[in-house]
């Protein structure tokens, strides 16, 4: 198993870096994990959606529909793209936490 | 928890393969493949089909013609027939009484070695299992079928893409018993949420129904559409609706998923997914599967319901059908002054090479697209997305279904000129929406449903114009 290091602690992930536990996951995490996927800074925009995706994790085991997700944070889908380059599912999500997403997505 | 170590053997298949594989096997690949193989041959129908493909192959290569992979590659480990013969050697040799003599009189006589799995390994799932080379093929060779049952051998021996048997482990064993693993209460947020859609776009007031009884229909989407593709499921919705059957459906709320992997690397998988969807069907007391917007659930549910679904199977319907049939009486009514765009439509491999869904949704769609424009070759000589047979669901291997896999389909998108292309299905929307951001084209790639949607007039809802308006003036 692939491990990922941050602030001198060492976090297990998958091939695709999502991390296995998602109960690990911290804010300082969150911004270790939004480097690799090219975010050098964290703003109010990217936490409104890690937070609301981690919301939504806790309350029902997956990640929203991609529309829900806009919609309720108010973020049209372009705009997630520039927040997050590798999308919704494959970038927000890793920095959420979240699993990494399986089947068709 | 302690590292594990792997050893040599492990790091090469690891190195040589360019998709993950779960727990390689450490020893004895050999030994483990050919007993696969045995136990495949003891418990299936395979051995007619192969003695029967080690007396006609020709190897004359006319299918290298036909290969969306090869025709890019020009390499030989892409010609169907090369990849055949691979498996068919083995065959040969190894449970055949000619092969199993020669191999005693002659020292140069073919041995099954580690290196020759790997090739298989690669080629197998290099093959995206399109079948256009069966259209090719003078002695009716299916080379599609050749990589299903290797990627199955392969499988039982230790070998498979980690992306399609953690879906499948899910579906089967998991909790949530669907590959995309969304909990039921996440999937009634999900319906809920759609019909908030629809009361804003529609200002109409529904209840999905879930686990209702005696219904007609039991509908399985591919589940991915729980997550990605709200207005493919909304254009179900509105079918439905508007033709007068809102009471004639249900949705299952303990199996919602027509995803069958098992198509593209188990024929055991294959029938255990099956008998889930007949369960639920059976639990609710159904009488038909409506089978949503996904090519290969659609396959493999037509063509293995009535082989596994029990002694009296349910007969299964694809969502096209469905619509085209609503149309053709009257029950539903697409306003043919909506969509203005040129629209193209890609044929998904799995429901139009064998011809099943060719015309059908063409039929819809020129009845209220004004600018239809035909994809050359199409129908049942169509080419692959380039991400079928699973690739799609493999992300370590994008450049690969991007440059490779898909470069045909993209020439052919490009040569359209269309501003939307139809693909009805989860597998080639996806590969499709990859490809068009990689190759910069300019279309968009849609749902059959999702341009229903924007063209359906449902009685007492807004009717398409309005709709069309507010989306106008939204965009603004």
């Amino acid at each position: 198993m692939a491990s990922f290091e941050y602030n001198g602690k060492a976090v297990d992930v998958d091939e695709d870096g999502f991390i296995e536990d998602p109960s690990v996951w911290n804010e300082e995490l969150a911004k270790a994990l939004a480097e690799i996927e090219g975010v050098t800074e964290m703003s109010d925009d990217h936490w409104k959606i890690v937070h609301y995706l981690r919301d939504y994790y806790k309350q029902f085991g997956i990640a929203p529909m991609v529309r829900k997700l806009c919609k309720e944070t108010d973020t049209p889908l372009k705009r997630i793209y520039e927040l997050y380059p590798s999308g919704p599912a494959k970038g927000a999500c890793k920095v959420a936490g979240l699993p990494k997403p399986t089947g068709c997505v | 928890m302690p590292e594990t170590v792997e050893n040599a053997s492990q790091q090469m298949l690891r190195e040589r393969l360019p998709y993950y594989v779960e727990n390689p096997p450490a020893t004895g690949l050999v030994e483990r493949f050919l007993d696969a193989f045995a136990a495949i041959l003891e418990h299936t129908d395979y051995k007619p089909l192969l003695d029967s493909y080690c007396r006609t192959t020709n190897k004359c290569n006319r299918c290298s013609v036909t290969c969306p992979v090869y025709q890019v590659t020009g390499e030989a480990r892409d010609v169907p027939c090369y990849k055949t013969t691979l498996l068919l050697q083995v065959y040969q040799r190894y449970f055949s009484l000619g092969g199993w003599m020669r191999s005693q009189f002659n020292t140069h006589a073919f041995e099954l070695t580690e290196e020759i799995i790997l090739e298989m390994a690669d080629v197998f799932y290099r093959c995206t299992a399109c079948r256009r080379c069966t259209l090719e093929c003078p002695m009716g060779m299916d080379h599609g079928l050749i990589t299903r049952l290797g990627r199955y051998i392969l499988s039982l021996a230790g070998i498979s893409s980690k992306a399609l048997q953690v879906s499948v482990r899910e579906q089967l064993e998991g909790e949530t018993h669907n590959t995309s693993k969304i909990p039921k209460v996440a999937m009634l947020n999900t319906l809920e949420f759609l019909q908030e859609e629809l009361e804003d776009q529609f200002g109409l007031q529904v209840e999905v129904p879930v686990d209702k009884q005696d219904r007609d229909f039991v509908f399985f989407c591919a589940v991915s559409d729980y997550l990605m593709e709200p207005d493919t499921l909304l254009g179900n919705l509105a079918v439905l609706y508007a033709a007068g059957d809102w009471d004639r459906w249900t949705i299952g709320s303990c199996n919602y998923d027509g995803i069958n992997y098992g198509l593209f690397y188990s024929d055991w998988h294959l029938e255990r997914i099956i008998k889930q969807l007949v369960g639920e069907v059976e639990r609710l007391n159904g009488k038909n599967l409506l089978i949503g917007e996904c090519g290969h659930a659609s396959r493999s549910a037509h063509d293995f319901v009535p082989v596994f679904g029990g002694k009296r199977p349910s007969p299964v319907v694809s969502f096209i059908e469905y619509t085209l049939d609503c149309l053709r009486k009257g029950k539903i009514t697409l306003n043919p002054n909506i969509i203005t765009q040129k629209v193209t439509y890609h044929d998904p491999c799995n429901i139009a090479r064998g011809g099943w869904i060719v015309d059908q949704p063409r039929e819809i769609l020129k009845s209220f697209v004004k600018d239809y424009v035909e994809m050359t070759p199409g129908g049942k000589l169509n080419y692959c997305c380039g991400g079928g047979g699973g690739l799609v669901s493999i992300d370590e291997i994008h450049d690969y279904r991007m440059e490779v896999g898909g470069r045909k389909k993209a020439e052919q998108l490009i040569a359209t000129g269309a501003d939307i292309c139809i693909a009805p299905c989860a597998n080639c929307k996806k590969q499709l929406k990859e490809l068009v951001e990689h190759y910069e084209i300019p279309c968009e790639i849609m749902g059959l449903h999702d341009l229903i949607l924007k063209a359906i007039e449902i009685p007492g809802g807004k009717s398409a114009e309005e709709r069309l308006e507010e989306a106008q003036l939204y965009a603004m």
